[in-house]
């Protein structure tokens, strides 16, 4: 017999944590462990009202639990950022292809978030700090509208004192006590951004005109399309190939995705969009 | 008799003629009433059969829905060969691939299909452009030639094997002449595809390589969406249309269910994304977009165009939107830029 993959597991909502004005993270316990690997999603379900893909932000290698975080933009999102702690949920997944980190080691690392887009590299970050001896080096670039609008703030904190990390974050607009960047996240792509190119990967997930434009600038730094991970944000409805939501070209982002290499995507139309 | 037997193992759905040109599918009730075995495709798509328009997929967190429920299998007999052709897109869709479709798998497995030869064709039906006989070439059970006075059976499938021992009674043997009897007809119907073919001009399969991506900003897209009424009326005929959303529903009972449900690439927020951005947000981009999951995605993943030549879109758009016409005007434009 055929399993059911539009079925969700139960599952509940063990913790809630307030990032932002419009970002929570939401601990998710399901009834049966939902192991995913970094850059992976899942179909979280608000019973009677209906599922959104998101990609787990906490550790794959935490089996029995995962953190999911949401902004807030629109009818199932809203939603869950109603629901309190021990509400019950579901989750369906894990999908996609996820992050390769094979590829990755050895390499000099560059991970470029912007907004929420940071929730699954938060899980590829931790991912990669389990084994850092495995990858040459570990870069963040982050940015944020506001200083408000950064999630994971006391993690941030944590991170800029890890040996194995080189985090920067910039914010496009601020007030008086940032001390800070402030600027797009391109700003942050700078020429001496002293990385070896030719031997480096990056890693983009953010909103789609930071995606675009994070992109373009890091074409222009020298790095090669296949050397470019981005994650495509497509509509999606059942996350297994066969809706139809979620087409690039000869591709769906829920299964040959979300991540695609730069030279896989680029000769297709409206990617960024 | 026949259809008799049929209906007590099988829920059995048949052609009947209609006041237009093409019959539509009747469910068997106390005999069958102006049935057509022949005749042309019907109205209703094949895909009714095996992906519902809306399907119940779960009755709850953890609560798988029954793929088996609701009562005897169906049985469709009259099957025409565009429909036939439209399930090898289908199948490659929900019994393909990591995760597989219950709810179709199941339906694929028990349900019963006995095909016919189309006697005649019309206006609109162009199955050779695709490189598809007017007559039943795969995914049937039985297959079901009407003569002058007689019909001549063959079984393809064990089920269908079956179906025709368990009527031994009612069957005789046929002879080298029903099979050339068969195949007069056959003839004179392919002529009638062929003749459409020639009127209307629709280039065949082998000059569509690649007239999508050479034609992505032509001017064809928007002067055939302008009477477009977004209706998704095309999606619905459609044989191989396959898209669908799934839907939650609180019931006023209490729970919660999951509905799977057609949905249309034609409408508005069917790539919408959070924040209402839309990779296609205008009508021309999705009528374009339409065509490159037919001409385009699908050649390129399975090698098959999923198009059958069935003309149902064509009769039902209120837009006279003619994929013919479309298809003609790209492949010329192909060749122009060529030149
Ligand atoms: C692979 C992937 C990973 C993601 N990861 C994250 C993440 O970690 N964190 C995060 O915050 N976001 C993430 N997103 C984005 C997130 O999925 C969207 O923000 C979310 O789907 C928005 O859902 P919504 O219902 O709140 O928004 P809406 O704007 O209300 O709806 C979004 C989509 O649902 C459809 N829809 C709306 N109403 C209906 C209806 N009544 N019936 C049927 N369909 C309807 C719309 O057509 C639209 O496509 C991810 C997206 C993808 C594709
Ligand atoms: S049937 Fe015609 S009018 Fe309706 S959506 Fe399709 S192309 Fe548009
Ligand atoms: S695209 Fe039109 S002609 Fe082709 S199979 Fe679908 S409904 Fe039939
Ligand atoms: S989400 Fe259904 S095909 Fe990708």
């Amino acid at each position: 017999m055929v399993e059911n993959p539009y079925c969700p597991v139960k599952a509940e909502i063990t913790d809630i944590i307030e990032e932002t004005p419009t970002i929570k993270t939401f601990a998710v316990k399901p009834e049966k462990p939902v192991s995913f690997k970094t850059g992976q999603f899942v179909e979280l379900t608000v019973p009677g009202v209906g599922e959104a893909p998101f990609t787990p932000s906490s550790n794959p290698k935490i089996e029995d639990s995962m953190e999911i975080t949401i902004m807030s933009v629109g009818r199932v999102t809203s939603r869950l950022h109603e629901i309190g702690k021990g509400a019950v949920v579901g989750v369906r997944g894990p999908y996609g292809t996820g992050y390769p980190l094979k590829d990755f080691e050895g390499k000099e690392v560059l991970i470029v978030g912007g907004g929420v887009g940071l929730a699954p590299l938060r899980s590829l970050i931790l991912a990669l700090l389990d084994e850092a001896g495995k990858y040459k080096r570990i870069m963040v670039k982050y940015g944020a509208r506001s200083p408000e609008d950064l999630v994971y703030k006391d993690q941030l904190k944590e991170w800029a004192g890890n040996k194995d990390l080189d985090i920067e974050i910039t914010v496009d607009k601020s007030g008086e006590d940032w001390k800070g960047n402030v600027g797009l996240i391109t700003t942050l792509l700078r020429k001496d951004i002293g990385v070896d190119i030719s031997n480096s990967a990056a890693i983009v997930c953010g909103p789609p005109i930071m995606m675009k434009f994070a992109t373009f600038k890091l074409v222009e730094l020298g790095y090669k399309d296949k050397d470019l991970f981005l994650s495509m944000e497509k509509n999606m409805s059942c996350g297994i190939g066969k809706c139809g939501h979620c087409r690039i070209g000869p591709y769906y982002a829920c299964k040959d995705g979300p991540v695609f290499t730069y030279d896989k995507i680029k000769e297709y139309h409206t990617i960024w969009e | 008799m026949f259809a008799y037997g049929i209906s007590k193992e099988y829920s059995l759905y048949y052609l009947r003629k209609g006041k237009g040109a093409s019959p539509h599918i009747v469910k068997y009730s106390d005999g069958l009433k102006d049935p057509l075995i022949g005749g042309v495709r019907p109205f209703e798509p094949l895909k009714n059969f095996f992906f519902f328009a809306r399907e119940r997929v779960i009755d709850g967190l953890g609560r798988p829905a029954d793929p088996k429920a609701g009562g005897k299998p169906l049985c469709v007999l009259g099957v025409k060969n565009c429909d036939l052709a439209g399930l090898n897109i289908l199948d490659s869709v929900f019994s393909e691939g990591d995760f597989k479709d219950p709810f179709y798998v199941s339906k694929r497995e028990q349900n019963l299909i006995i095909a016919a030869d189309c006697t005649h064709a019309i206006d609109t039906c162009f199955c050779h452009a695709l490189g598809h006989e007017h007559f039943p070439q795969k995914n049937h059970d039985v297959l079901i030639s009407e003569l002058r006075d007689g019909y001549l059976l063959e079984s393809v499938t064990w089920k269908g094997k079956k179906l025709l021992n368990e009527n031994s009674d009612i069957l005789a043997d046929s002879g080298e002449k029903h099979i050339e009897e068969r195949d007069h007809i056959r003839s004179i119907s392919g002529a009638q595809v062929e003749e459409g073919i020639k009127k209307s001009e629709i280039p065949r399969q082998t000059e569509y390589k690649d007239v999508i991506k050479k034609s992505l900003e032509s001017e064809i897209w928007e002067r055939e969406a302008e009477n477009c009424v977004e209706c998704g009326g095309c999606n619905v005929a459609c044989p191989t249309c396959h898209c669908f959303y799934l839907a939650d529903i609180q019931k006023k009972a209490g729970g919660e269910t999951r509905y799977k449900i057609w949905d249309s690439c034609m409408y508005k927020r069917f790539a919408r994304v959070a924040g209402n951005a839309n990779p296609r947000q205008h009508l021309w981009e999705r009528l374009r977009n339409r065509f490159e999951k037919k001409f385009d995605y699908f050649p390129e993943v399975n090698g098959l165009y999923a198009c059958t030549g069935c003309g149902r879109c064509i009769s039902g758009c209120p837009a006279k939107i003619d994929i013919r016409r479309v298809l003609k005007d790209l492949v010329a434009e192909k060749k122009k830029a060529k030149a």
